[in-house]
C-alpha cells in the first residue's frame, strides 16, 4: 500500500507539473502574425447530430447583428468600429442570393453599430457611439434614418448594445465606461481617455461612495513621474470622499433602458450591469440579457468573474460595481491577496443583487442571444448564446482559449452545453487552430419561422497588448436541422 | 515499473480535455445525484473550467485525480482556485459534484 501510494503521489506530482499551465497567457486571439486571409469551411464546425451549418456570406467587415424583415429576408449590420480603435463605415446590408449584399444605408463615424432588430415596419439599430455618444436609430427599408434616442454615455470601454423590441418599446443595453467604475491607465490604453478626459461612469440613481481612491501614473501629462488619484464614478484625477453622493441620471452606465419605437424620453428598466450586450425576449415576455463580467485589469482588477445570463426584472439593481454574479467582489475569490483585493466602492448598496440564470466562462465575452421557439429546430425555450471569445491578455490571462463558439443554456436549470464548436483537440478560433471554422461568434438570431439559427461571426481579432481586428474576415453562417424545409 | 506507471499516467492525464457535446455527445447522467452535481458544477465550476475543459483555469477532464483528491482541492482550494467551505457547498452537494465530474471525465471515452 505504501509503495503504491508512493507511486500515486509521484505520479500526481509529475502530472501536475507536466500539465500545469505556464504563466504565459494562452488566449484565443494570441495568434501572432498569421495570414490575414480567412479560410471558411463548414466541415470544420461540429454540431450535435442532426444539425448542419453553412456559410451564407463571407468578406464582411466587423459584422455584429442580423435581422429579418416582414418578408423574411435577412439583413446584416457592420459595426463601423472595432477594438483597437479601428474606424470604418457602419452599414446596414441586405443579403441577396449567392452571398451578395446591397447597402441599405451607411452610418456616421460613431460606431460600433452593435445590433439590429426589425419591428413595426422598420429596423432598429443600437449605435454604439464611441465618438459622439450612443444613439438608437430607426431605419426604414429604403434607408431613411431617424434618431430615436441619443446622449448615451458610450465614449469609454463599452457602448450602446441590443436592441430588442416588444410592445412598441425599443429596449437596449448600455455598457459601462470602465471595467469597475474607476477611470485609469487602461482607459488610456484603450484609446479614449485622451480623447474624452472627463468621461466616467454615470449611475442611474444617486449613489453614496465609500471613498475608495486609486493612485496611478498620469497618462494625460508628459511627465512619466506624474501621478493621479481617482475615485469611483468620477473623472480621471478626481478623488472621492467617504459619504460623497454622486447624482444619478438617465441615460446612465451599465443599464438596460428603453424608448418608444416612435421616439420619446428614455426610461430606465434595470441597472447595475457591466456590459449588457445581448437582449432577447422569450415568447411569454421574459427579458433575457447577457452581461460581460469584470476583467482583471485597470485600477481595480477583479479576478475570475463570470459572464452572466440574467432574467431582467424592472427596477432591479444587478450589482455592478460591487458584486460579480450576485456575490460581493470583496470575497477572496475575486482578488489576489489583501493588497489587490477589491473593496466596496459604495457605502450602501442600492439593492440586493440576484443570482444569474447561468454562469458563463470567465472572459468568454458571451454576447448575442436568442431563444428557440420552434419544435422543428428543437430545444424550445433554450437560450442560444454567441461567445465572441477571450481578449487575453488585455482582459487577464487564461490557460486556454475561452469562448469562440455557440452555447445552449437551459434557463430553468442553468445548465450550459456547447452547440457549435470548432473541431479539434483544443478549443479556440479558427485562426489559432489553423482551420476554416468559427472565428468570433458575436450574434445569433432565429429566422421568423424559428427553423434556422443565423450566426454572425465578427471575423479575426488578434490580440497582444492591444487588439488588431482584420477587415473583410466576417462571416454569416446558418444552422438548420438536416432535412428541414427552407 | 514506476516509470511505466508514471508514463501511463502522463499519457492519460495529458490527453484532450474536450467533452464538448457536438464532439462526444452529452454526458449520460445516470442518477438524480449526478444531475444535481451538474447543476452545482454549473454554478461553481463551469465559469473557470468550461465543460471541464481549460479556460481561465486548467482542465479537469484529463486529470486522473481520484474522488478524494478532488474533494480535498474543492474544500481547500489551490493556487488561485478558491476554497469552497461547508458554508458554500454542503457535503451532499460536494459528493454529487464529484460524481458529475467523474461522469463528465469519462464521457465519450
Amino acid at each position: 500500500m505504501r509503495r503504491n501510494g508512493g507511486y500515486g503521489a509521484v505520479g500526481m506530482a509529475v502530472l501536475a507539473l507536466a500539465c500545469m499551465p505556464r504563466f504565459r497567457s494562452k488566449g484565443g486571439g494570441e495568434i501572432g502574425e498569421r495570414s490575414a486571409v480567412r479560410r471558411v469551411s463548414a466541415a470544420d464546425v461540429a454540431l450535435p447530430p442532426g444539425y448542419q451549418i453553412e456559410a451564407l456570406a463571407t468578406g464582411l467587415t466587423f459584422p455584429t447583428g442580423v435581422a429579418f424583415d416582414d418578408r423574411g429576408e435577412a439583413y446584416v449590420v457592420e459595426s463601423g468600429y472595432a477594438p483597437g480603435e479601428v474606424f470604418t463605415t457602419p452599414r446596414l446590408l441586405h443579403l441577396r442570393e449567392g452571398g451578395r449584399f446591397d447597402v441599405v444605408t451607411e452610418g456616421e463615424r460613431n460606431g460600433p453599430w452593435n445590433g439590429v432588430a426589425w419591428a413595426d415596419g422598420a429596423f432598429f439599430v443600437s449605435e454604439g457611439g464611441e465618438l459622439e455618444g450612443g444613439r438608437i436609430l430607426r431605419i426604414t427599408r429604403d434607408g431613411e434614418t431617424t434618431v430615436l434616442a441619443s446622449g448615451m454615455p458610450s465614449q469609454g470601454d463599452h457602448h450602446t448594445d441590443g436592441p430588442a423590441v416588444r410592445d412598441g418599446w425599443v429596449y437596449f443595453g448600455q455598457g459601462t465606461a470602465t471595467n469597475s467604475a474607476v477611470v485609469g491607465e487602461d482607459s488610456a490604453a484603450f484609446g479614449w481617455l485622451k480623447r474624452k478626459p472627463a468621461h466616467h461612469d454615470v449611475p442611474c440613481q444617486n449613489v453614496t461612495l465609500s471613498g475608495q481612491n486609486f493612485t496611478t501614473k498620469n497618462p494625460l501629462t508628459p511627465d512619466p513621474d506624474d501621478q493621479a488619484t481617482t475615485g469611483a464614478f468620477l473623472p480621471f484625477g478626481t478623488p472621492s470622499q467617504p459619504g460623497q453622493v454622486v447624482r444619478g441620471q438617465v441615460p446612465c452606465s451599465g443599464a438596460v433602458m428603453r424608448v418608444r419605437a416612435a421616439g420619446g424620453p428614455i426610461e430606465l428598466v434595470a441597472w447595475g450591469f457591466r456590459n449588457p450586450y445581448g437582449l432577447a425576449f422569450t415568447p411569454d415576455g421574459r427579458l433575457f440579457v447577457t452581461d460581460n463580467g469584470f476583467d482583471e485589469r485597470g485600477s481595480r482588477p477583479v479576478f475570475g468573474a463570470a459572464d452572466m445570463l440574467w432574467d431582467v426584472k424592472p427596477g432591479q439593481w444587478y450589482g455592478w460595481p460591487d458584486f460579480a454574479e450576485g456575490r460581493p467582489v470583496s470575497m477572496d475569490r475575486y482578488g489576489e491577496g489583501p493588497i489587490t483585493q477589491p473593496k466596496m466602492l459604495l457605502a450602501s448598496r442600492p439593492g440586493e443583487p440576484p443570482s444569474p440564470l447561468a454562469y458563463l466562462g470567465v472572459h468568454s465575452s458571451s454576447d448575442g442571444l436568442d431563444v428557440s421557439r420552434s419544435a422543428a429546430f428543437g430545444h424550445q425555450g433554450d437560450v442560444f448564446v454567441a461567445q465572441f471569445g477571450d481578449q487575453a491578455p488585455v482582459v487577464g490571462k487564461v490557460t486556454n482559449p475561452v469562448g469562440f463558439k455557440v452555447v445552449r443554456i437551459e434557463p430553468d436549470s442553468g445548465v450550459i452545453a456547447d452547440f457549435a464548436v470548432n473541431r479539434g483537440k483544443k478549443n479556440g478560433p479558427a485562426s489559432k487552430l489553423g482551420t476554416g471554422g468559427l472565428e468570433r461568434p458575436l450574434a445569433v438570431r432565429f429566422d421568423p419561422r424559428g427553423t434556422a439559427l443565423y450566426l454572425v461571426d465578427f471575423g479575426v481579432l488578434a490580440m497582444d497588448s492591444s487588439a488588431h481586428p482584420r477587415q473583410g474576415t466576417g462571416v454569416l453562417w446558418r444552422i438548420t436541422r438536416k432535412g428541414a424545409a427552407r | 515499473m514506476r516509470w511505466l506507471t508514471i508514463g501511463t499516467l502522463l499519457v492519460l492525464g495529458c490527453g484532450t480535455a474536450r467533452r464538448s457535446e457536438p464532439l462526444v455527445g452529452p454526458p449520460q447522467l445516470a442518477s438524480a445525484e449526478e444531475r444535481h452535481g451538474q447543476r452545482v458544477f454549473m454554478q461553481l465550476c463551469n465559469q473557470c473550467h468550461p465543460g471541464g475543459d481549460a479556460g481561465l483555469a486548467p482542465p479537469l477532464n484529463n486529470k486522473p485525480a481520484p474522488a478524494g483528491v478532488i474533494k480535498l482541492q474543492v474544500r481547500k482550494g489551490l493556487g488561485r482556485m478558491p476554497a469552497f467551505p461547508e458554508s458554500q457547498l454542503d457535503g451532499r452537494s460536494l459528493d454529487d459534484l464529484v460524481s458529475y465530474v467523474l461522469r463528465l471525465r469519462h464521457t465519450g471515452r
